[in-house]
């Protein structure tokens, strides 16, 4: 049996190599069939945001990645509230359908995998 | 279904253990080590916040303390064979990275 993965990701997507590299693992999971979800909290969040332009900045768009996420089997995506609620941000401004977790679900959203990775 | 959750990041420039402290669940743990062993100076809002912590849900690495001239209360302090130990009796172990 499969150990299940929940993979946190915490970091701005434009700011240094954590919001790819967690994508990357959550995507290599999928790929082999894993059960693998994913929760974008704290500055995550900003990775979901619709109409960026990241060319500007001369990086890749992580965008069509996270859209790529279905394809790979993974839908079992979750967005933290609070940390929405903190940055101005709602279900309107995000690219991605994500559950939006208030934080009484999140500790039980950690207890139904196997193994967490926080990046 | 618990999980051990990591902490090693300074607790008053950087966000990791406050993220930490609102996905805690009922039977969940915190174990502090590194710079996050400051969060236990008393009296602070930090140690505060932690002091509310359930009775046996809060370690601390003794050596990070021990480093730091920091004598607290609030944690139990652990060494390396019990930090092992620790990560064996939960379900899981969250490492905020």
């Amino acid at each position: 049996m499969a150990r299940s993965l929940l993979m946190v990701s915490r970091r701005a997507p434009w700011s240094g190599l954590g919001a790819r590299e967690a994508l990357d693992i959550v995507l290599a999971g999928g790929a082999y069939e894993l059960p693998v979800a994913m929760l974008f909290m704290d500055d995550g969040v900003l990775q979901l945001v619709k109409g960026q332009a990241p060319q500007l900045l001369e990086q890749k768009n992580l965008g069509a990645n996270l859209q790529a996420l279905p394809l790979f089997g993974i839908e079992a995506l979750f967005v933290c509230g609070a940390s929405l609620a903190e940055r101005g941000l709602s279900a309107e401004h995000l690219a991605l359908d994500a559950r939006i977790m208030q934080a009484s679900d999140l500790a039980m959203l950690f207890n139904q995998y196997n193994e967490v990775i926080t990046l | 279904m618990a999980t051990l959750h990591v902490v090693s990041s300074p607790p008053f420039t950087d966000s990791r253990l406050n993220s930490c402290l609102r996905v805690l669940g009922p039977g969940d743990a915190l174990l502090l080590c590194g710079e996050a062993v400051q969060a236990l100076r008393e009296p602070s809002p930090m140690a505060q916040t932690l002091s509310a912590l359930p009775a046996g849900a809060l370690y601390a690495l003794g050596e990070d303390c021990d480093a730091r001239g920091l004598e607290q209360t609030l944690a139990r302090q652990v060494d390396y064979t019990a930090f092992v130990a620790l990560s064996l009796a939960y379900d899981r172990v969250n490492t905020w990275l």
